[in-house]
């Protein structure tokens, strides 16, 4: 008697033209480079695309601990963040670089899948330049948050996580907005994300106005970031500055956030978390 | 390097420094608000508060250490609050996970503890508390206290005596180390490596506090300082450490 193994699995691949008929419109706007920037993902071959994304979501979306902010002022653009990854309550990194640099003037915070906004933020850099050779001039900040907004608009519901500040230069003035997985893109002069952003928050709104000097509005975004790491669990490790000028970024501040705390706190009995008697 | 300590206090044969069952102070002032705009759906109800507690024996001293950080889920309210208790001079307790339990067990075992020096007219000896909690903990068995102990003291002729139990008191006795917490991986690999058998009391400080400090800095959830007993013969040291702040 012979034993007659079952190969249908492999006669053919899961993921062909017929098989893209079945799925819809949606999908196969999604599967189609439609748009210049936007990539053709071949979907997952599960008979329930919907329960599985749904699982896709909840896998990723605890991962947005951080805290980064950006603020608009007189002398440029000021961006800040942390540089700590959780998984869960493990420190899986101290030394992440939450902010991608797109071109020599426009940055991309990152908060949410670190995978999602290194590979988004690097795609719009691709389609900057492009827009580039294209059109023999700079790319506005606006456009280039509309490009970035649109392209996870197409990808919305499929479990992206990302919640970004693009911020830059451009021959409008200074530019800040935010764009989040959802499809959101909101101008505005003040943003912080992630866990520790109400933290973050708190500092900034207090010390922040229009006509800051560079030196204090530097160390507005540094404070800010140390204390959301020292009050939220899921922040922590560097405070990275950046500093965006009509001629480009440059990176002013990466200092660790030990070293601040000794800066603003010499006398670590007096900081008010801790009580007079400790034992 | 980042980590260096700051000499407290010295007790001479400890005795009337009150133990410090301590309900934060800042919590009968204010109310605790949550950041509720980004809802944390909680992992496990032992990481709610978040804790790090290691114990380890020497020659004839046994140390006991924890973090100081006090928080809710990813918040951080203070940071003066140890997790290791003090039962008698050569005993002491550390007491891990939601933090609300903690402090409810110790009160109960304070009270245990005193009424076992009425009655005996003596100190209870550390392997006798050590089945006393565990006992303790199974008579909740079907409605836990979300706590799980680290127990280290003395005995009489000076042997070290270490001992950990899950929430429902499972006990294991150790000659090297126990450790308890949000992130007892961290711990474990830190204490593993850097423990020598018969360290006098210093050196046995020196391991601790640095298994202790480098092992919450892989936890989000504890650290923010720390404070480590060395319990000898005659004298308990106590010392707080400053750690990352972050």
């Amino acid at each position: 008697m012979v034993l007659k193994l079952d190969t249908s699995l492999l006669d053919r691949p899961a993921f062909t033209h017929s098989h893209r008929d079945e799925l819809g419109e949606d999908a196969q706007i999604a599967c189609h480079a439609s748009t210049p920037g936007a990539q053709g993902f071949p979907l997952p071959a599960v008979r329930e695309l919907d329960s599985f994304e749904r699982q896709v979501v909840e896998m990723v979306k605890p991962a947005h601990g951080t805290t980064t902010l950006g603020f608009i002022f007189e002398h440029g653009v000021i961006i800040a963040v942390d540089s700590r990854a959780t998984m869960g309550s493990y420190i899986s990194s101290q030394t992440v670089k939450k902010v991608i640099e797109i071109n020599p003037y426009l940055l991309g915070t990152m908060a949410g899948g670190a995978a999602d906004c290194q590979f988004w933020e690097r795609n719009l850099g691709q389609q900057c330049r492009l827009y580039e050779l294209a059109n023999g001039k700079r790319i506005t900040v606006r456009a280039a948050s509309k490009l970035l907004a649109n392209t996870m608009f197409s990808y919305r519901g499929m479990g992206l996580s990302m919640g970004t500040m693009v911020a830059g230069y451009d021959h409008t003035g200074p530019g800040l907005y935010y764009v989040d997985s959802d499809g959101q893109r909101t101008q505005g002069q003040r943003f912080s994300v992630g866990s520790g952003s109400l933290y973050a928050y708190g500092i900034l709104d207090q010390g922040y106005k229009w006509d800051l000097s560079v030196e204090d509005a530097i160390e507005l975004g540094q404070r800010a970031i140390y204390h959301a790491t020292f009050r939220d669990a899921a922040s922590g490790g560097t405070a990275s500055v950046y500093h965006v000028t009509p001629d480009g970024w440059k990176k002013v501040r990466g200092d660790d956030v030990l070293d601040l705390h000794s800066r603003y706190y010499p006398k670590p009995e007096l900081h008010p978390t801790n009580a007079v008697e400790v034992l | 390097q980042y980590k260096h300590y700051k000499q407290f206090d010295i007790f001479e044969n400890a005795v009337g420094r009150p133990s410090s069952s301590s309900f934060p102070k800042h919590l009968q002032r204010t109310p605790v608000v949550c950041p509720c705009q980004i809802s944390q759906a909680i992992m496990s109800i032992f990481e709610y508060n978040g804790a790090a507690i290691i114990a380890m024996a020497g020659k004839e001293c046994v140390a006991i250490g924890s973090d100081l950080r006090f928080g809710v889920q990813l918040q951080t309210m203070t940071t003066d609050c140890p997790k290791a208790y003090k039962i008698h001079d050569k005993l002491y307790i550390g007491l891990s996970g939601l933090g609300t339990d903690a402090q409810s067990f110790h009160q109960q075992l304070v009270f245990r503890h005193n009424m076992y020096k009425l009655r005996e007219e003596r100190n209870i000896k550390p392997t006798t508390f050590g089945h006393m909690v565990s006992s303790m903990l199974y008579e909740k068995r079907f409605g836990p206290y979300f706590t799980a102990p680290v127990i280290a003291g003395l005995e009489e002729d000076g042997t070290p005596y270490l001992c950990g139990m899950d929430s429902i008191g499972a006990m294991e006795t150790a000659k090297d180390f126990m450790v308890q917490g949000t992130a007892p991986e961290s711990l474990y690999g830190m204490c593993e490596s850097m423990w020598r058998p018969d360290m006098e009391p210093e050196e046995l400080f020196e391991t601790l506090s640095q298994c202790l400090l480098s092992g919450v800095d892989r936890d989000a959830l504890a650290g923010w300082g720390a404070m480590v007993h060395v319990i000898t013969k005659d004298k308990v040291i106590s010392r707080t450490l400053k750690g990352r702040m972050d």
